[in-house]
């Protein structure tokens, strides 16, 4: 038993749930699920990451009520969760946090979406579980099913017309006797995008565009894993190593220090990816176990996990910097090693216990000729425990959770590579960074209560306090950002970030309708905000880190009604307010705030649940709340369409999909897009095929 | 026992009641006036070495004005068009030797909505001939940002 516990994580972790398409066990599925636990969540299996394949994970997820991708370009995007995204969230992988640049706002997330088996988004605080960042939410990817048969395996192939993409995605595994295997293999490839636009207006720039697309924003993904395990009645452990490659073109209109033509003939080809470009490539090794005993679940994961990304560009000379050598105009280099081992213990009398101990250690090199954040190294620990017991004077249950942490942080000094004159006549390599050294601790909780109030009837009440730490970029940043056209200056005694919020949800749910509304009150004593300031250095304007009180509050709600005869019909909408309480931006809400939005969706399943097609209206309200440097934007209506169609032949099951978004190619803009900053409209008429083949 | 729901309900129409307030902060560019005749450098400006730019346009914000920029770079690649809709004739394509680099922040003083600089940029007579970007960056106190960029060629 010792030895157990000592390689013993996450119960919810082991995955050997067996995921239906089915529209409505889903559903039910779902609502069990709910009741467990007294957080907002939703749980989503491969039928609906198929049914809604459009070019990333993200874009997929964003149908979800309180979740929005945040587009980045190339049909990349990155998640946030009521409007927190990027290091206020968290995205983990069986498990373990997923490491990426996560500061970056210019690449994707980094996971191979075909790999996704199934999905759980926890809207709220989940700093008990996660550590630092998980403050708007955590989504769980699960790549880690079983097989069940001993050879099973499938095939898809998809096609996008938006960017002419074209993917092929294959698994095939196997469970023999005790072991099995899994083997993953993804590999895609698209052209420049295309917009319902020929020119594009940038600070009254006027850029003319080849075909209506985006020069340069071509690209290719390349990804492959590799699962064994040993699945026993009380011991289950699994070895999980995987690599994902992406490359891709930034626009080669906005990109660099100013509007700039180049000698580059970037309409000759539309698939080629010339300069400026950026590829990142993950590796990741995990190895998760867990002891099963009558009382008692031990588990430990252990990850290494690689990131590296390098960002290529046409080297010019800027102020006194000289025209560099060679093209690398920035490379990150990050390790990190992340470690949680976790005890549930199950009483008769005194409810449930959940203890953890959790372990990270990150290095960070950079290399390149423009500077945007130091190296550093990073070391954090995390204790937590976590109670849940049958409530006596309520039919569910009550949780309550505490956690500490303790966070270290070295980051060391960057001087520049070339000379700049100084006021004495002389010249010299101007620091951009100091050597900075900081520790946080953190003390978080969580309170709360999951209860039936009368048949059909679910509320949940959740009150929590997550952090986190500031990252180096905030507190060392010290350069001008090539990609937005402006100098960034960290701040090196920002304090780790505090959040406060509430949460609840009603939930009615009977054979024929279901419905739910999940309101949210959110308050942080010192947000962490990059705020434009009215100064300027070295010619580009200077925006500062600043922490001020942001307050927070919106809601979610979602009706399902089953009509009969095959259809039924579903409606979401989301609604979220922000507000600066003090500092510079006083009154000001936060950057990219989602405007309000609704969708309906129309189903119709026919054949004996072997096709589906969906019909599927989304009105995005307009966004006047903004801060510099932002446009407001206006509302839209956007119409989707898809159709579904199963084949069954003896083992084999082929399924064709067929998905057309926004069907009547509306021009329209995207608040919370990265692109917007410099009016690029998004996708307009675009149509994505699925085959897939399942053995 | 539908007034289960009531609770989550009142909480929104409650925070959309509070949203609908009017935060009263700014939310317009600052704007760079042509002043007139004396209106410099204007596009496709011609100037000589060993001259001076007597810059003159006027700044103006709805709310207090911020600081503003002057940067001059080289355009001997050809590598944008100026932001004004008047093309100017380019020299052929070359390499910079001594290419003129001018970036110089100034600042306006506190509590101006209205605001004309009187400057003069003295061309180093050992630069480069050919053209040039004359870029000009104004902010307002609320961080936000306006450009211009004007063409102009050093002559001689």
């Amino acid at each position: 038993m010792f030895t157990c516990l000592i390689s013993a994580v996450a119960l919810a972790a082991v995955d050997s749930v067996v995921t239906l398409d089915d529209v409505i066990v889903n559903a039910v599925a779902e609502h069990n699920y709910r009741q467990n636990t007294s957080q907002s969540n939703i749980q989503i299996g491969s039928g609906y990451i198929t049914t809604h394949a459009s070019g990333s994970l993200m874009q997929t997820l964003e149908h979800l009520p309180g979740v929005q991708a945040m587009s980045v370009g190339s049909g990349q995007s990155k998640p946030a969760i009521r409007g927190l995204g990027f290091n206020r969230m968290v995205v983990s992988e069986n498990g373990i946090k997923h490491e990426g640049q996560q500061w970056g706002d210019d690449h994707g997330l980094e996971i191979d979406q075909f790999a996704v088996d199934r999905i759980e988004v926890v809207k709220g605080p989940a700093a008990l579980t996660c550590g630092s960042d998980a403050i708007g939410g955590v989504i769980n990817l699960y790549t880690n099913s079983i097989p069940i048969d001993a050879i099973q395996g499938s095939a898809q192939i998809i096609g996008r017309t938006s960017n002419d993409q074209f993917g092929a995605s294959a698994k095939i595994g196997g469970l023999n006797k005790r072991f099995f295997y899994r083997v993953h293999a993804t590999w895609i490839d698209y052209a420049d995008s295309r917009v319902p636009t020929d020119s594009i207006q940038y600070y009254s720039y006027y850029i003319k565009l080849h075909n209506g697309r985006l020069r340069n924003t071509a690209g290719k993904e390349r990804d492959a894993s590799l699962m064994l395990g040993y699945l026993g009645y009380e011991f289950h452990t699994d070895l999980r190593v995987s690599n994902t490659y992406a490359q891709s073109g930034f626009f080669a209109n906005a990109h660099g220090l100013e509007v700039r033509l180049s000698d580059i003939d970037y309409d000759s080809s539309t698939r080629d990816v010339d300069l400026p470009y950026q590829w990142v490539n993950h590796f990741k090794a995990q190895s998760h176990t867990v002891c099963t005993g009558y009382y008692s679940t031990a588990s430990l994961n252990v990850a290494f996990q690689r990131n590296v990304r390098e960002e290529h560009s046409e080297p010019i000379s800027h102020g006194y910097m000289p025209t560099p050598d060679g093209t690398l105009e920035r490379r990150f280099d990050k390790n990190t090693i992340t470690a949680t081992l976790d005890l549930k213990l199950n009483t008769e009398y005194f409810g449930s216990y959940d203890l953890g101990v959790n372990y990270e250690h990150q290095r960070n090199k950079r290399d390149g000729w423009g500077f945007i954040i130091p190296a550093f190294n990073s070391s954090s620990v995390g204790v937590y425990l976590a109670h849940k017991k049958e409530c006596s004077f309520l039919d569910g249950d009550r949780n309550i959770g505490i956690r500490f942490d303790r966070a270290n942080m070295r980051i060391y000094s960057y001087s520049d590579w070339y000379q700049t004159p100084t006021s004495d006549g002389d010249s010299a390599y101007v620091q951009r960074s100091a050597d900075i050294t900081r520790k946080f601790k953190s003390l978080t909780w969580s309170y709360g209560m999951n209860f039936e109030v009368e048949e059909n009837w679910h509320v949940k009440v959740n009150l929590g306090k997550s952090f986190r730490t500031p990252i180096p970029k905030e507190l060392g940043a010290d350069g001008i950002n090539y990609h937005i056209f402006r100098y960034e200056k960290g701040n090196s005694s920002l304090k780790a970030e505090k959040s406060y919020q509430l949460d609840m949800s009603v939930a009615y749910s009977d054979d024929r309708f279901r419905f739910n509304v999940d309101p949210f009150f959110n308050y942080f004593s010192n947000y962490i905000y990059l705020s434009p300031t009215a100064d300027y250095v070295e010619g580009m304007q200077l925006y500062s880190y600043k922490q001020a009180r942001v307050m927070r509050y919106g809601f979610e709600a979602q009706v399902e009604y089953l009509i009969g005869g095959g259809f039924n019909v579903e409606a979401t909408g989301e609604y979220l307010y922000a507000k600066q309480l003090s500092g510079d931006k006083k009154g000001y809400t936060l950057p990219f705030s989602a405007p309000w939005s609704v969708e309906t969706i129309l189903h119709y399943n026919f054949g004996r649940h072997t096709a589906w097609v969906n019909l599927n209206a989304r009105y995005v309200g307009k966004q006047d709340r903004i801060v510099p440097p932002e446009k407001a934007t206006d509302g839209h209506l956007t119409v989707d369409a898809s159709l579904m169609k199963v084949f069954r032949c003896n083992r084999l099951m082929v399924n064709l999909s067929v998905q057309a978004n926004n069907l009547f190619n509306r021009r329209y803009y995207d608040h919370t897009s990265y692109y917007r900053l410099i009016d690029v409209p998004e996708t307009g008429r675009n149509f994505t095929a699925v085959v897939g083949v399942t053995f | 026992m539908k007034k289960i729901a009531i609770l989550p309900l009142s909480l929104i129409i409650f925070g959309t009641a509070c949203s609908s307030d009017n935060d009263n902060v700014d939310s317009t560019l600052p704007t760079i006036c042509e002043a007139g005749e004396q209106t410099c450098p204007t596009d496709c400006y011609e100037c000589l070495r060993g001259e001076s730019i007597d810059f003159c346009y006027t700044f103006t914000d709805d709310i207090e004005l911020g600081n503003f920029n002057i940067e001059i770079h080289n355009n001997f690649d050809h590598h944008t068009h100026s932001t004004s809709s008047v093309e100017c004739e380019l020299n052929e394509k070359k390499s910079a030797v001594n290419a003129w680099v001018y970036n110089q922040d100034y600042s306006i003083p506190d509590g101006l909505t209205t605001y004309t600089p009187n400057i003069s940029i003295v061309i180093p007579t050992n630069i480069d001939t050919g053209d040039y970007h004359f870029m000009i960056r104004l902010t307002d106190k609320a961080g936000w940002q306006q450009l211009r960029s004007v063409a102009i060629k050093v002559v001689g």
